[in-house]
């Protein structure tokens, strides 16, 4: 399977220009809507680290299609936000169906080296500031130029994920408690703009000197850029460093430091605590659709089934931002 | 109880053990980590073994003391009011049910988690 994958990215990338040889394709990880290969290209004078992203083809109504996370990641790059170069865009069968080819950008996405390794002391002085500065650059990104990325208004969002969140007919009085609070906030100072939707360690490269790429798109939507700086700032994505705000490596002033330095936008704690609430509950919801896909039979799994017992953290989280003080 | 030892809570705790000393460590890192995922569900399972009466029956006061009536003294029930604006967000009562409902749950579900350390101190 492998060996035929390799002559399709050859002809591919032929068609594209690059004649060359495609060689240690590798398997990586990815997302539950993707696939992803690592592989080395070389031509007569150079070899190269490229990605392969393929997606099933199927439309999904939350995701965009991989050729259209490419052409976003494109024009995000083109804002001065670290993303990696696109290749190749195919949206053919006859090439590699729904896929694209990226650069490889070195570094670590795993969030506990990141957090723990001496190796990245220097970079998480410096990567909150680098994380507000890169949000701030993708939130500038023209959203006109976008009419295939789906709008997810903050309200009809909400809406979607209480929806969910009762199709399961598990009663969560602290997340009912958390639905209502976030119906009485203000979400009309904003104006929608492009939005990453999953940014947070694990989908960031890191090197040594700090934020190496944006990465994983495809969570994408045009709405209230709030969700990001929330998102980034829950919790769940602390992983026990949890006096450390953001991402566990760093302070919210940095953040926002780095923020302001590209945007004009003022934003102040306790807005972006409206936004920890949001985003928690967000993760909570998704905790659920993931450990109902294997109570329902969809899919048979050890870790979807455990992450059913992390809905109770979420809530713990969400009690402490609510009514004790929480950060 | 028909059944002889070890307890359905003692022969928990054995696989548990065994996963940990002597099954993760000659794995690759990615089966170690599922068998961490594994040996952490054995865990909450041995947890509320030990605290389920307790912890229900506390719960369950709570409720009480809160509807003032058995029949509503349920989870589903505050879901429902709270859903309904039967009980107000600013009801001091309210938030502090949730509060200890959800620490008793926490302390089954990972009582190492951050948040509730945090708490309990």
């Amino acid at each position: 399977m492998s060996n035929d994958l390799q002559l399709k990215i050859e002809e591919f990338l032929l068609k594209s220009g690059k004649e060359g040889k495609v060689s240690e394709l590798i398997p990586l990880t990815g997302g539950a809507s993707a696939e992803t290969w690592k592989f080395t290209f070389s031509d007569n004078k150079n070899s190269e680290q490229l990605i392969l992203r393929k997606g099933s083809g199927k439309k999904s109504p939350l995701a965009v299609l991989k050729s259209e996370e490419a052409e976003i990641q494109q024009k995000v790059r083109s804002s001065g936000a670290p993303v990696p170069e696109i290749v190749a865009i195919s949206s053919d069968d006859k090439d590699l169906g729904d896929a694209y080819l990226m650069n490889l950008i070195p570094g670590e996405s795993i969030a506990r080296k990141i957090l723990r390794d001496k190796k990245f002391s220097e970079a998480r002085k410096k990567l909150a500031f680098q994380c507000g500065e890169a949000l701030a650059k993708i939130h500038s990104v023209d959203t006109n130029d976008f009419s295939q990325v789906p709008k997810k208004p903050i309200r009809k969002e909400l809406e979607r994920l209480n929806l969910t969140y009762k199709s399961f007919n598990q009663p969560l009085p602290v997340f009912e408690y958390a639905f209502k609070w976030l119906n009485q906030q203000d979400f009309t100072t904003r104006k929608d703009t492009l939005v990453h939707g999953d940014f947070r360690l694990g989908n960031l490269m890191i090197d040594e000197s700090g934020l190496a790429a944006v990465i994983d798109w495809e969570m994408v939507s045009i709405g209230n850029p709030m969700l990001d700086i929330g998102w980034m700032c829950i919790n769940s994505w602390r992983f026990g460093q949890s006096e450390k705000v953001v991402g566990g490596f760093g302070d919210l002033e940095e953040f926002l430091e780095g923020y302001n330095s590209i945007s004009n936008e003022e934003i102040n704690h306790e807005e972006v605590k409206i936004w920890q609430v949001l985003g928690t509950l967000r993760w909570g919801v998704i905790c659920l659709i993931q450990v109902y896909a294997h109570l329902n039979g969809d899919i048979n799994s050890l870790e979807k089934a455990a992450i059913g017992r992390r809905v109770s953290e979420t809530e713990i989280d969400l009690v402490d931002l609510l009514f004790l003080g929480g950060k | 109880m028909i059944f002889d030892r070890p307890t359905n809570a003692e022969l928990v705790e054995v696989v548990s053990e065994f996963l940990e000393k002597e099954i993760k460590i000659n794995l690759p890192d990615h089966l170690a980590f599922k068998t961490q995922i594994a040996i952490n569900v054995l865990n909450i399972v041995k947890r509320e073994q030990q605290n389920e009466e307790i912890l229900s029956k506390e719960s369950k006061e709570i409720l009480l003391n809160l509807f003032k009536d058995p029949n509503k003294a349920n989870i589903r029930e505050l879901a429902k009011q709270i859903e309904m604006g039967e009980l107000k967000l600013d009801d001091k009562e309210l938030q502090e049910v949730l509060i200890e409902i959800t620490k008793k749950k926490i302390s089954v579900d990972n009582p190492k988690y951050s948040t509730y350390k945090k708490l309990i101190e």
